[in-house]
């Protein structure tokens, strides 16, 4: 019998066993189910920056699904028109997303309060007209095609589980780079803007250049987001960057919570799976999205992993030692 | 006696006929006075005189409608808000804005991210400094991992105060902190404004407990719809009969 700490058990051991068992995934996983969980990865990076710029900057994007296109075309382009290697194309296409958001950011955070929301409405516009549109960059309708693989160094990385390694590298990057934004001074004024401005600017934290920068990281996450799905699908059309997506990143960071970016990654799990799943039931689905936010919303704001930490905080934190029959 | 020494030195904040009108209601009206290093300035009045404009106004959150308000020599009117945070004016709110869903230690991470800012050299010395503060705050005891819910709202007044001093300001103003307090944590506020006086911090101090006040403050003005009733040291502003019928007349039949 040993003295088991739970709060050792929740911060790191089960975290490592999830780990572990992620890296085990394509081991006993199919083609297909692997291109849902690769698909589900980018679609959790998007969510990662509803969690920068929503969660701890409390400013709430509808253009994260535009964004997520700026980086896919951006990499094809890259790619295709310029001849960069996918990696080069990767690094710049997502710091051109996080410059684009910026610089717009600048623009639009001027307007205070909800005024940034309407901004991000009419930004997703665009953006999705001007990929149906601009045919010399995005291909207009008919999209882009034959988008290489993925490759580092020279070799190409085709198969399923080889991108799966990689996007869930990046991913994990991502996740840690959010703990350490959590924990600095950056994230700190994030989180002050959020809780409350005027404090904020009284403790110093410039508004529109703090938020600028909160929607320039969450535009280089996007763009990260829109390489990768570039270089998995193979193919890029206007129909995939869509109000309707940027709204699924809305009901899954929702879902899983808002204030960490675990509860961005458990709502996206949730929700990707349970589209695979379910299909059968494909036309009531946005109905029990519907109906599932809104209860949650009642009974639990902060999520899925807001209720989890919630009931931590109340029971366990505070109980160092617990006694567990652990050999 | 303060006020003859005073005039020796530079004063450190100095406001010039500030003026602030809202629509017909004249929230400031030509108001003038000087905060020294190290001094305790008391602004006093009834609710609805002003007191908490005229913080807004220094703070940057309103703009003044004419006037300057000076700070080392430098008018400050036409700097924003956190501009004016990182040259050194810090402040607490009637009601303590802290970040409600984070943990302590984040929320007292803020004070050092502002002297940060305001580059502060002895950042090595801050968390013998926080050490001190949290003791003078009696904030020993607490966990600075747990969440800030789970001090009360006297705590959390005092975790603001102590944040505002992490960053080391040259003005601290201080907007009602022993309001909704007891004795005890009266005592802390006391240790806490000590601990700004010995850094030579000015304080100007909004509060309506006139025991703490007239303790505590060297001088003192008293606002009155905007209009500043009367100015100088506790004992000629308690014998003032115009201060009396508007305000301390009041109080005092009320405590009593």
């Amino acid at each position: 019998m040993k003295q088991l700490n739970y709060k050792f058990v929740i911060k790191y051991i089960l975290p490592g066993l999830f780990l572990a068992f992620c890296l085990a995934i394509p081991g006993f996983t199919s083609g297909y189910m692997l291109r849902v969980l690769n698909i589900a990865l980018i679609t959790y990076l998007c969510v990662l920056s509803l969690y920068v710029i929503l969660g701890m900057c409390g400013q709430n994007s509808f253009a994260q699904a535009g964004l997520w296109g700026v980086g896919a075309y951006m990499a094809a382009n890259f790619v295709m028109k310029m001849g960069a290697p996918p990696l080069a194309a990767l690094l710049l296409s997502s710091l051109g997303t996080a410059v684009f958001a910026f610089v717009l950011g600048f623009a639009f955070f001027r307007l205070r309060q909800y005024y940034f929301t309407f901004a991000s409405v009419g930004l997703m516009a665009i953006l999705n007209g001007l990929f149906m549109n601009w045919n010399e960059v995005t291909g207009g309708a008919l999209g882009i095609t034959n988008i290489p693989s993925f490759s580092i160094g020279g070799a190409i990385i085709k198969s399923e589980p080889g991108n799966f390694y990689v996007i869930f590298f990046i991913c994990l990057a991502a996740f840690f780079l959010m703990k350490v934004l959590f924990n600095s001074a950056l994230g700190r004024s994030f989180m002050a803007i959020r809780d409350n401005e005027i404090a904020a600017n009284c403790l110093g934290v410039n508004s529109l250049l703090t938020k600028s920068i909160a929607f320039g990281i969450s535009g280089a996450l996007c763009g990260a987001a829109g390489a990768l799905y570039a270089f998995l699908a193979g193919y890029l059309s206007y129909q995939t960057f869509t109000f309707q997506q940027s709204t699924m990143y809305l009901i899954m960071i929702m879902l899983g919570g808002t204030m960490s970016p675990s509860g961005a990654l458990i709502g996206t799990l949730i929700i990707s799976l349970l589209q695979e799943w379910v299909r059968p039931l494909q036309n009531y689905m946005q109905f029990i999205y519907g109906a599932g936010i809104m209860i949650l919303m009642i009974v639990q704001p902060e999520g899925i992993f807001g209720g989890g930490k919630a009931i931590y905080d109340k029971y366990l934190k505070h109980s160092k030692t617990a006694r567990t029959e652990a050999d | 006696m303060t006020s003859i020494s005073n005039t020796q030195k530079q004063p450190v904040l100095k406001l010039i006929n500030v003026c602030k009108r809202f629509g017909g209601v004249v929230a400031a009206n030509e108001i003038s006075f000087e905060l020294y290093a190290g001094e305790i300035f008391g602004l006093i009045g009834p609710n609805g005189s002003g007191k908490t404009t005229l913080i807004n106004l220094i703070t940057g959150i309103y703009s003044v409608d004419s006037g300057s308000i000076v700070l080392d020599g430098k008018n400050i009117v036409r700097m924003p808000i956190h501009n004016r945070a990182r040259v050194g004016i810090v402040r607490t709110f009637q009601h303590p804005r802290l970040l409600g869903r984070c943990d302590i230690r984040a929320n007292i991470s803020l004070g050092k991210d502002l002297a940060d800012k305001r580059k502060i050299p002895d950042t090595d010395k801050y968390q013998e400094r926080m050490g001190v503060l949290l003791e003078a705050a009696g904030l020993t005891n607490v966990d600075l991992s747990d969440s800030i819910e789970k001090l009360s709202y006297g705590q959390q007044k005092m975790l603001e105060i102590v944040r505002a001093l992490l960053s080391k300001p040259k003005v601290l103003l201080l907007d009602e902190p022993a309001a909704g307090l007891n004795r005890k944590e009266m005592s802390y506020i006391i240790n806490l404004i000590d601990f700004a006086v010995k850094e030579d911090i000015c304080v100007l101090l909004i509060e309506h407990a006139m025991d703490l006040v007239m303790s505590i403050c060297q001088r003192l003005t008293v606002l009155n719809f905007g209009q500043q009733i009367a100015s100088g040291i506790p004992s000629e502003i308690q014998e003032n009969p115009a201060v009396i019928k508007a305000y301390l007349g009041g109080s005092r039949n009320a405590e009593n």
